[in-house]
């Protein structure tokens, strides 16, 4: 056995077939996104530290640090939306609003011990800057959905919530303090239990405080957003947007997105409405997002913004294996020495040809392991196809008319 | 209804098996699983039976829609799961142990400037010590944590304590408890948005069985 190479925790490499399908994966929600007017952005992998600093998120405190030249602190980028926002908030400033932008990269952390997922994180998602209309939200989820559809996911599932709700909600129920970071570390934890605890202490009662109590786990259609307007008329201004949001979703012909008031995101830099999408067979959710409208002003260009992120390798954990492997191909037996323009002519028609010298010993395999479906010789003057499949020879009189045309 | 539950073996695994016939569940065939790991029941959910401390891990990864689990298991591993009830049951208290007589912990601090401490839950010890704002080196055993302290491995012992008899049996005393743990329903992310329906009834089934 040779000595292991290993390669940095949580990394790995990927190989033909799933480059392919997550090309196509990629290729599919940009073309959706592309339909909604979102042109595709570039952010270097490697930002000063300074930019994370400014966005003042704790929760990205989980990054790989290193140092130029001059000891300046860099970070190699743990998300996407934060650089984003420092370009669209920099560099297309004077854009008229408002700005649509999008992106299919690479975030990366450091990995959690214990836990599945991985350092590199792709991601493929939108943002929507200079828009705070409830418009801007819908179209947005819209996109979402359009997106999910167009890559195939058979059962997807698309959650909303609002920080916002969220927000007033507490401040009816007078909760600040420590009560409220109490709260606020319940919802993010994910931890029902500990919500009631935490309300409990609180002493709401009546109808404010049974939905109070119930706020994580509510969830389903507007009528959730009617009832907590009416426990909490502090709340209702956010209620209502999100009404109006969902009515534009609806609009739009996309499934009613589940109302959820137990969403939240993890991240400070959330304001309003967030978003989560689900698809059987991906542990996690396969598209996070939500309103970030304070985050530009951190970058010296205050706009409201709203964006939506796909998490690629979950979601090709969603989607089924590619139907047909594409441009399948052949290998040419001479195809590098002996008939080097029959090969020109039929890439010049668009197929595949892998070329192999004449006197190339083992092209069936070859074709096995490339997923090409023929093997073409010539020999007495004719041309011979061999479909590495089914294991047949047949003569083909013309190169240009066979099979793999 | 297809769904799976991830149920623990060892101490909690009795009161589980209560619990979900108490919400409707069919639970026969668990009962009579043998050596089985995985046990299906017709029409009904399917059932995954695993060590405590890995019901989180099959949860997290979607491999179990739902779970039961110790808060203690919860605290230690912080998964990213939904926590929809406390079941009440399997109540014990994760303490701070030491041996009986003049508590080691003061002095140790004094003379070393820490505390060494011998553990299972390497994060909650971590936590507890460093809220507390004591330096503590902590020192993973993963069993018969008692020992540690008795042969001079250890100042003493982050476990949990639940009749306080292995304690006593050992010379040792609970000096500081950390937190009380019960067992909780946890549900994987997706699961939980996927089947929404479903977990709801079953969650409200859970808060009744034990109001």
């Amino acid at each position: 056995m040779t000595e292991p190479v290993p390669l940095p925790a949580g990394v790995r490499d990927v190989l033909p077939v799933e480059a392919a399908e997550l090309r196509a994966l990629g290729d599919a929600l940009a073309g959706a996104f592309r339909l909604f007017g979102y042109r595709e952005v570039e952010t270097p992998i490697i930002e000063l530290a300074d930019v994370l600093d400014r966005a003042d998120e704790d929760g990205l405190g989980r990054a790989y640090r290193l140092f130029d030249d001059d000891g300046r602190v860099m970070v190699l980028r743990p998300d996407l939306t934060i650089p984003i926002a420092r370009l669209v908030a920099t560099r297309m400033g004077d854009h008229p609003d408002p700005v649509r932008v999008s992106y299919n990269a690479m975030a990366v952390r450091p990995p959690a011990s214990g836990k599945i997922e991985g350092a590199e994180q792709r991601q493929a998602g939108i943002e929507l800057v200079g828009a705070a209309g409830p418009d801007a939200d819908a179209e947005v989820i819209s996109a979402l959905a359009a997106a999910l559809a167009a890559a195939g996911v058979p059962e997807a599932r698309i959650a909303v919530g609002s920080v916002a709700i969220v927000s007033a909600v507490l401040d009816g129920a007078g909760a600040d303090g420590p009560s409220r970071d109490a709260l606020w570390a319940a919802l993010r934890g994910r931890s029902v239990v500990d919500w009631r605890s935490a309300v409990a202490a609180l002493g709401a009662d009546g109808e404010a405080g049974a939905v109070l109590a119930e706020l994580p786990a509510l969830r389903g259609g507007t009528e959730v957003i009617d009832r907590i307007a009416g426990a909490f008329p502090g709340a209702a201004t956010e209620c209502a947007r999100l009404g109006a949001v969902l009515d534009l979703v609806a609009a739009g012909g996309a499934g009613a997105p589940m109302v959820d008031m137990g969403v939240v995101r993890d991240w400070s830099y959330y304001s309003g409405l967030v978003i989560e999408a689900y698809a059987a067979g991906a542990s996690a959710p396969v598209a996070v997002g939500g309103r970030y409208d304070g985050l530009g002003a951190r970058f010296g260009r205050p706009r409201a913004a709203v964006g939506v992120a796909v998490a690629l390798d979950l979601l090709h954990h969603a989607v089924g294996r590619a139907a047909e492997r594409g441009d399948a191909g052949i290998v040419l037996v001479g195809g590098s020495d002996e008939f080097i323009p029959a090969a020109r002519a039929l890439r010049a028609e668009g197929v595949t040809v892998v070329g192999v010298p004449a006197a190339y010993a083992d092209a069936d395999a070859l074709a096995l392991a490339d997923g090409r479906r023929f093997v073409v010789r010539r020999g007495d003057g004719m041309w011979t196809a061999r479909d590495v499949i089914s294991g047949t020879d047949a003569v083909v009189d013309d190169l240009g008319a066979g099979p793999w045309t | 209804m297809d769904v799976r539950v991830c149920v623990p073996l060892g101490a909690l695994f009795d009161e589980s098996l209560a619990a979900l016939e108490a919400v409707g569940l069919p639970v026969a065939p668990l009962r009579d699983a043998g050596r089985r790991l995985i046990v299906e029941v017709p029409g009904g959910p399917t059932y995954i039976t695993t060590r405590p401390s890995d019901v989180p891990t099959y949860v997290e990864s979607g491999a179990a829609d739902l779970g039961i689990v110790g808060r203690d298991v919860l605290l230690e591993r912080q998964p990213d799961v939904y926590e929809l009830a406390d079941l009440g049951f399997g109540g014990c208290r994760m303490s701070w142990c030491t041996r009986d007589g003049d508590d080691p912990t003061p002095v140790a601090l004094e003379r070393f400037g820490v505390v060494r401490v011998a553990t299972k839950y390497v994060n909650c010890a971590e936590r507890f010590f460093a809220a507390t704002g004591r330096a503590a080196e902590i020192v993973k055993v993963n069993g018969s944590v008692e020992l540690a302290p008795l042969v001079g491995l250890a100042d003493g012992i982050v476990d949990l304590v639940a009749t306080g008899r292995t304690l006593r049996e050992n010379g040792l005393v609970e000096r500081e408890p950390i937190f009380e743990s019960t067992a909780r329903l946890i549900a994987n992310r997706v699961s939980h948005k996927m089947r929404a329906d479903e977990m709801d009834r079953l969650v409200r089934a859970f808060g009744e069985a034990t109001a």
